[in-house]
């Protein structure tokens, strides 16, 4: 049994592509189902991200496999836009190399995301659901999340915010301990400040506040986002009853100055505010970093924490690759005894059927004898197979094998 | 069986905070530090059966009963205390408390606390003033991880520190303030009681001690549930506080100078 893997992502195809091959999440265990109706793969799975779509499949008959992945690919999933260069294919190791890469974050957009790992462990339970997935393939899986797991919890990997938006909203929590309630405040509408407000929004902050020279540009953003406009002149009483303000406003001179806030926190009664100053030129005076229950983080200070988390992923990366690596030798390993355990079986059977006969024969008589007897019995179709070989030439190479699987040699040196 | 029960308490929560510092789940800290004070309590229960009884207002058993007060006050009460993801912290801080009662235990004269046939003024003071210390202590390290995590914000270097967020520090502090002064006021009005019902004289040197950390603490409790203040200030004043409750409380139980 081997394994083969058909897809495509972002490292190879547009999201224009990769949007008409997307599978929604309800169907997955239906086309998983579809994906192994046909007799040319013994197990599959299919994953489907907004990076990435991937068949998984595991077959006796690579050829058919593939070829079959490749038309699935094409027909039941997409619409047969992606050109050829587009798709990938990867068989045997490759694909748990693969596989532990995608499910441990090393392959994603921004390295060591966490989402990854729960949608693949959605393919996972969309495939068991639809019986698409057997020994082999959920084996896989299995040992997938734990090498993701274990390179999450080695070496670091995610542990830092990346972007400068991300970076703002870990600063938050370091101040408030969840969002709801808070109200946040946002002062102009940067590009990089509505990013900010989207993490703070999916964080739980539900109070939003835009503020703005053009008050329509304010009223069209507070709309996306539930929240109020307000013309600038009312950005001192806005400010006095904010918790998180965010200011991106292309201004000459700062718009806030210590004055200012000195007279909003003077209504606060020691309520912490935190300022992220996302503009350029800066609208906040760096003089109010000094007064009290006030936190101003400008865009190089936030840079500098997602530019140190960006360095820290990256060495965490080469440990996680080597996890990643470890792990797959590990798979690898089974899978590779996996076709002769039937035989294994076998002679732990016979050899335990002679070992039960004997006893059985020999009841009441000595332990020596008995043993004896016993490792006659066990030899005896050995024996007998060497000596034949031994006038048909085989008989080195039975030697051989016989020396390497009862450690002979090890033994002598011993 | 009662050091046994407080050495395994003490070990238990020595483990939590382990558990908690290698990032594991809080549930699990929480069962861990929820059967850590279940022994705990067993081994009041047998201090109290223990003849003579280990009184509650000896040293040890005191330190021990604050250990106990400050796990279950986070157990009860987590997020009302805003203290929900601070589990590593209060098993630290239960551990601190009760492994060198533990060893406190094993040498402490059993005699040592209140005298026998004190009747319940004395049981009330104890009582009431180790739960307030207790909840004192916890303020003051709410304080004192408000002023390390205010100052890290400050110099832009909030990370990795492990400490709760922010306003939930300053919550616990407020809470927990207002909750032991309370409690502390209790103790020492009882102590009073206690002193005239034992035909003392009320204005002993132990009296004077509580009295004074009592008006210690009126300035950091008017300015912050008075006056509503938060922030670094208040902080400091109630970390000062029980600095000088514990200054007091050693002069009152270790140099005897209430005795």
């Amino acid at each position: 049994m081997n394994l083969f893997l058909v897809g495509l992502s972002y490292r190879t195809a547009p999201v224009s592509v990769r949007e008409r091959y997307a599978v929604a999440p309800a169907l997955l265990a239906e086309r998983d189902a579809k994906l192994v109706a046909e007799a040319r793969l013994d197990e599959g799975a299919l994953l489907s991200t907004c990076n990435r779509t991937e068949i998984y499949g595991a077959a006796r008959d690579g050829d058919l496999a593939l070829e079959h992945m490749h038309r699935f690919l094409r027909e039941e999933l997409g619409d047969g836009s992606a050109a050829p260069v587009q798709i990938y294919e990867l068989e045997g190791g490759e694909v748990v190399r693969h596989l532990f890469r995608v499910a441990g974050g090393l392959d994603s957009m921004v390295l060591g995301e966490a989402q990854i790992l729960g949608q693949v462990k959605d393919a996972y339970r969309a495939a068991v659901a639809a019986h698409s997935c057997g020994p082999v393939l959920g084996r896989l899986f299995q040992h997938a999340f734990r090498a993701a797991k274990r390179m999450r919890s080695e070496t670091g990997l995610g542990e830092s915010s990346v972007s400068v938006a991300r970076v703002g909203v870990a600063l938050a929590r370091e101040i408030f301990e969840d969002f709801a309630g808070k109200r946040v405040l946002l002062v102009g509408a940067g590009e990089m400040a509505e990013s900010a407000l989207r993490g703070l929004r999916e964080a739980g902050a539900d109070q939003i506040s835009v503020v703005n020279r053009t008050l329509g540009s304010a009223v069209e953003l507070a709309s996306r986002h539930g929240g109020a406009a307000h013309p600038l002149e009312e950005l001192p009483a806005e400010l006095a009853r904010a918790d998180i303000a965010i200011t991106s406003v292309q201004v000459e001179r700062p718009l806030l100055g210590a004055a200012e806030l000195e007279h909003a926190l003077e209504q606060r009664r020691g309520h912490p505010l935190l300022i992220v100053d996302l503009g350029i030129p800066r609208n906040v005076d760096s003089a109010a970093a000094a007064l009290d229950n006030v936190y101003l983080y400008d865009l190089d200070d936030l840079e500098a924490t997602a530019d140190r988390g960006r360095q820290l992923r990256a060495a965490a990366a080469d440990s996680a690759r080597e996890i990643a690596h470890h792990e797959a030798e590990q798979y690898l390993r089974w899978l590779a005894v996996l076709p002769h355990v039937p035989t294994l079986r076998g002679l732990r059977e016979r050899l335990e059927h002679i070992a039960a006969a004997e006893l059985a024969r020999s009841q009441g008589e000595d332990t020596e004898r008995v043993a004896q007897a016993l490792v006659a019995k066990l030899l005896h179709h050995p024996l007998e197979r060497l000596r034949r070989e031994a006038d048909q030439g085989a008989a080195l190479y039975y030697a051989e094998a016989l020396r390497d699987l009862f450690g002979l040699d090890d033994e002598g040196e011993a | 069986m009662t050091l046994v029960a407080h050495g395994f308490a003490g070990a238990l929560y020595l483990f939590a905070a382990f558990l908690g510092w290698n990032g594991r789940k809080p549930g699990g800290i929480r069962f861990v530090v929820a059967f850590a004070a279940l022994l705990h309590a067993f081994g009041f229960y047998g201090l109290h059966l223990q003849s003579p009884a280990v009184p509650l207002s000896s040293f040890p058993a005191a330190l021990s009963l604050i250990g106990w007060g400050v796990a279950l006050a986070w157990l009860l009460a987590p997020r009302w205390l805003g203290l929900r993801s601070s589990g590593p912290w209060i098993a630290t801080i239960a551990a601190g408390f009760t492994i060198p009662a533990v060893l406190g235990l094993q040498l402490a004269a059993p005699h040592a606390g209140v005298a026998e046939g004190a009747g319940i003024w004395s049981h009330a003071h104890v009582l009431l003033g180790t739960a307030g210390f207790s909840l004192l202590a916890l303020a003051s390290l709410a304080g004192l991880g408000y002023l390390a995590k205010e100052r890290a914000l400050k110099r832009k270097r909030p990370w990795n520190q492990g400490l709760p967020a922010l306003e939930s520090l300053d919550h616990a502090e407020h809470v927990t303030l207002a909750l032991g002064f309370a409690l502390l006021t209790l103790g020492v009005a009882t102590g009073f009681a206690w002193s005239v019902s034992q035909e003392l004289d009320p204005w002993n040197r132990h009296t004077l001690f509580l009295l004074a950390a009592w008006g210690v603490y009126l300035l950091p409790v008017g300015a912050r549930v008075l006056r509503q203040q938060r922030g670094r200030w208040p902080a400091r004043g109630v970390v000062l506080g029980f600095v000088f409750l514990a200054c007091s409380y050693i002069g009152i139980n270790l140099i005897g100078a209430g005795t």
